[in-house]
């Protein structure tokens, strides 16, 4: 299993409050497969996520990814393994206001050990034209081109995205779905998706319903849909 | 309103540490200012008001003869003339006490401690003298064959400096001081000088012309007279306005503009706070905020640190005025009688701080409060932008942390002019005390040293003439001004031709030839003229002109001068073939002291400037240590400015697996450039800054000092402010290191 999730717990604690986010997740997903969590706000899809991609750490349970305990690492291994193992996608692409295209790719390769080259990134991802622009330049679908283009320069073996179309319309969002489904295929990188929108869940290999921290439902999906054939 | 108004303590609170950083800004500013400003106009005031309160004579001579009928002379002459008594009392082999009768129209005493002369037997002393020796108020004191009471203290006009002679370089109150007497008490002693004292009533018109005229008159009554010093000759006068004049002349600028600078920096630190606000704006106008009751509310953070600031500032300068005056004027014999605390001082102390962020934060918010309510909610707009500059940089060649860290500096161009002005006037204020040291110990040492070979200069009351004995070369010299500037004053000094005793080199630094008509660099900087050019003087002695021809110019900042041989000057002034007024000798000659108007000694020079230095270094000390703290406050300001505008960033590059200092280096060396770039240009301006400011000294005070860089000084000053810069990355490296990765993994969901 590439990731292996069992009895994961979470909770927050604010004053005399504690809040249970993550009430004993178990979840597997194989190497080069697309897996999707699906869930209402405040399911625990994002703190799950946070976890699996090092930047959190649950209370118990175990977190293994590619044969590496997570869950177990030092603050510094954490820092390596994001460094090199996990590229992030967020809703509202998170690009460096400041930086062109072009340098906002960099801020990721600048520290990978075997980052691909940026040109041909961005040509994946079909903007190597606007690689001098800055990001206000762009629309929000190219905007969200450049972060995965700025996540998969690295070469990351898993791929970790949080809403990627939550903040784009019903064209755009496909199109982002379409070059996603293309980086799992050309690259075989493993790609975990936190979504709303049931209706991606058909081009995940497997699908995982979260409610109130609880996996709900998990299944494995025998026909995955190619990106440009989902409607919602 | 009151709910909101919460938020401005919790604001505070929150950035406890940036707010101080302005506040002590504000205070630092305000309080240098209020401080040189009632420290120079008490300086001025003191000086002004002794001299013209006590009459300080214009010029004062002696005479072959009494002069018969003074009352028609000052009346002639539209000036009060008076004569007075002087006595050399030698109270041990060391130790003289010049007895003064009591004056009553020029250079009146003034008692500064005990009460005034009253009756037979008293005796009013200088106080450093009396200190030095002993002399309380109330003792007695033994000259002259009499026993004097000491009934007080006092101060002279024409003692301010109390030298022996005129031409001295360093009092010693160890070794000679000035008593008065009332006149009655001089019927007892013999061989008493006697000496007139001038001062003319008419102050508009020249006094040197007035003085020309008063000597035509004595001329004409058959009197020949001799030791005539005017009184801007008189070092014992002159010493102590040259040096009150110097030290006004720095103490104001140079505060003034770093509290303006403390000003302009907190104003635009408080429009980029007040810009990050946008969306809290927005959204408190979108809830049916008026835009006077936002604008108030905004307001009144600004409004409290500089009145704080300014109050603060006021209260902790006003009570070291007093001190600081009485400090500067310690070296002197000026009575410290009365010390104004400006009330105009402490408003602007405290208003131009208010009115500075007063303004900028109005206008910022005015600006804010146009935008829509919806437009200020969306708030990344700001952060969105890309500035011309920014668009206009090609940077492809370089590694990515050093485009990571142009593009950050560019990012704000008003974060970047206030970091720039903030290390330019940092820089400044720490080259500008090393820059007078430099300047002063070139001049006073090397250059000294450079030029005279002797060790002992003589000055004669009256013309010689005959050779100078083994080891001496004679000089003679007249004083002379420029035709329509009588206040340039210097001396034509006549030399020997062949002379080895000084020695005047061109700017590359070969000697020049004593055959010839030199002129010193800093009098033909004064006087606009270069080699090759006549030059018209009129000599203050018979008001006559005279045409120079000028030779070459001398690369010496000893003096003002201009050098000749001998015989040629006193072809030129009429003067016997072979005579002299002064010896420069290499070892110590025996010459009767009453042939001598005053004796230089050379080495003396060095404990001069030790003495001069003393103050000077602690002045450059203590800059130093100011400009550090201001330059920490504004790095540390701006450093948590980018931090602040920077935390998405930060917790994104945390995100990507970014090491603590590797994050640490993109966000907090961002700022090298600019301040070495600020400090390299803080140079030239301390050059040119010290040039305007050196040639205004030099109209005042006939004092041109060279602007000596010194590259040690420039290293010295370079590593403070980089120490200060890693001190300041210090204290920012925790706010850098406690931005957490949730940050960017939240934004724009909230």
């Amino acid at each position: 299993m590439f990731i292996d999730v069992a009895d994961l717990k979470k909770s927050y604690r604010s004053d005399a409050v504690v809040n249970e986010v993550l009430k004993g997740i178990g979840m597997k997903l194989e190497k080069g497969e697309i897996g999707v969590i699906l869930g209402p706000s405040g399911s625990g899809k994002s703190t799950l996520m946070n976890i699996i991609g090092g930047v959190d750490r649950g209370d118990s349970g175990r977190v293994v990814v590619d044969g590496v305990g997570v869950s177990s690492l030092s603050d510094d291994k954490l820092t390596d393994y994001r460094r090199e193992d996990v590229g992030f996608v967020f809703q509202f692409y998170n690009l460096v206001p400041n930086l062109t295209i072009g340098e906002n790719i960099e801020v990721v390769s600048n520290i990978s050990r075997a980052p691909l080259n940026t040109d041909e990134v961005l040509a994946a991802v079909e903007m190597l034209d606007k690689k001098h622009r800055f990001p206000r330049e762009l629309s929000g679908g190219e905007q969200q081109r450049v972060s995965i283009a700025r996540a998969i320069v690295k070469n990351p073996k898993l791929l970790l995205c949080d809403e990627p179309t939550g903040a784009l319309d019903y064209e755009t969002s496909r199109s982002i779905l379409r070059l996603l489904q293309q980086v799992n295929q050309k690259f075989g990188t493993t790609i975990l998706m936190i979504t709303h929108n049931a209706a991606i869940a058909a081009m995940a290999h497997r699908v995982f319903k979260l409610r109130s921290g609880e996996i709900a439902e998990a299944s494995v999906n025998q026909t995955v849909v190619p990106a440009e054939r989902i409607e919602w | 309103m009151a709910a909101l108004n919460r938020r401005i303590f919790r604001i505070l609170k929150a950035n406890a540490l940036r707010y101080i950083g302005v506040l002590l800004l504000i205070i630092l500013g305000s309080a240098t200012f209020i401080a040189a400003a009632g420290v120079s106009q008490n300086l001025a005031a003191l000086v002004t008001t002794f001299t013209e309160g006590h009459r300080q004579e214009d010029l004062s001579f002696s005479t072959d003869k009494a002069i018969p009928d003074l009352a028609t002379l000052e009346k002639e002459s539209d000036a009060s003339i008076e004569e007075y008594l002087s006595f050399d009392s030698a109270l041990s082999d060391s130790l003289t006490l010049r007895l003064l009768s009591k004056t009553e129209k020029v250079n009146i005493p003034a008692v500064i401690e005990g009460r005034a002369l009253a009756g037979p037997g008293e005796i009013l002393l200088d106080p450093a003298f009396a200190k030095a020796n002993g002399y309380p108020v109330g003792s007695q004191i033994n000259a002259a064959g009499k026993t004097y009471n000491v009934v007080g203290f006092m101060s002279l006009p024409h003692y301010i400096y109390p030298l022996k002679n005129v031409y001295d370089i360093m009092v010693s109150p160890d070794n000679f001081g000035v008593g008065v007497i009332s006149r009655e008490e001089f019927a007892d002693i013999d061989n008493a000088a006697s000496i007139y004292s001038v001062r003319f009533n008419d102050r508009t018109q020249s006094l040197n012309s007035q003085a020309v005229q008063l000597r035509e008159r004595l001329h004409a009554a058959g009197i020949t007279e001799s030791d005539w010093i005017d009184i801007m000759n008189n070092k014992r006068a002159r010493m102590a306005w040259a040096s009150i004049t110097g030290l006004k002349t720095m103490s104001i600028p140079l505060p003034a503009a770093m509290f303006l600078l403390c000003c302009l920096i907190i104003g635009i630190m408080i429009w980029r706070m007040i810009r990050r606000e946008a969306v809290i704006i927005g959204t408190l106008y979108a809830q049916g905020y008026r835009r006077r009751e936002l604008m108030r509310h905004y307001l009144t953070l600004p409004l409290l640190l500089a009145l704080t600031g300014g109050v603060i500032g006021s209260a902790l300068a006003l009570p070291s005025i007093a001190p600081m005056v009485t400090a500067l004027v310690s070296y002197y014999n000026v009575p410290v009688t009365d010390i104004e605390l400006s009330f105009v001082n402490v408003l602007i102390g405290i208003l131009l701080p208010v009115l500075f962020l007063g303004v900028s934060s109005y206008l910022v918010i005015r600006t804010e409060l146009k935008r829509s309510p919806a437009e200020l909610m969306k708030g990344d707009e700001q952060k969105a932008k890309v500035n011309a500059l920014e668009r206009a940089l090609k940077l492809e060649r370089f590694k990515f942390s050093t485009k990571f860290k142009v593009r950050e500096q560019l990012r704000s161009i008003s974060r970047l002019i206030f970091l720039l002005l903030g290390v330019i006037g940092v820089s400044v204020l720490m080259l500008f005390g090393f820059t007078i040291m430099s300047s002063f110990n070139y001049v006073f040492n090397s250059s000294t040293a450079d030029t005279y070979h002797f060790e002992y200069e003589y000055a004669f009351r009256e013309l010689q003439s005959g050779e100078a004995p083994a080891g001496a070369e004679v000089f003679a010299a007249g004083r002379f001004y420029p035709e329509n500037n009588e206040g340039i004053e210097f001396y034509v000094s006549g030399i020997e031709p062949e002379s080895t005793l000084l020695t005047l080199k061109d700017s590359k630094g070969n000697p020049l030839p004593n055959n010839q008509i030199n002129i010193t660099k800093p009098l033909a900087d004064r006087l606009g003229i270069k080699a090759g050019d006549s030059v018209n003087l009129i000599n203050k002695d018979d008001g006559k002109p005279y045409i120079f021809h000028i030779d070459a110019v001398a690369e010496s900042y000893v003096e003002q001068f201009i050098f000749m041989p001998i015989g040629e000057l006193n072809a030129k002034l009429g003067l016997p073939a072979n005579s002299y007024m002064g010896l420069w000798s290499t070892r110590k000659l025996d010459i009767p002291d009453e042939q001598l108007a005053g004796t230089k000694n050379l080495s003396e020079l060095p404990s001069a400037m030790d003495e001069m230095f003393r103050s000077t270094a602690s002045m450059v000390a203590a800059m130093t240590m100011v400009a550090c703290v201001v330059g920490l406050i504004i790095i540390y300001l701006v450093t948590s400015l980018i931090i602040e505008e920077n935390r998405n960033t930060i917790s994104l590059f945390k995100i990507f697996g970014y090491r603590r200092r590797e994050v640490r280096s993109l966000i907090l060396d961002s700022s090298t450039l600019v301040i070495v770039a600020g400090f390299i240009i803080g140079i030239p301006l301390v050059a040119a800054s010290f040039g305007a400011m050196y040639g205004y000294l030099g109209k005042m005070i006939n004092l041109v000092l060279p602007t000596i860089i010194s590259p040690l000084y420039v290293v010295v000053c370079f590593a403070a402010i980089m120490l200060t810069y890693q001190f300041s990355k210090l204290l920012c490296a925790k706010q850098v290191d406690t931005v957490s990765m949730s940050e960017a993994l939240k934004a724009g969901t909230e």
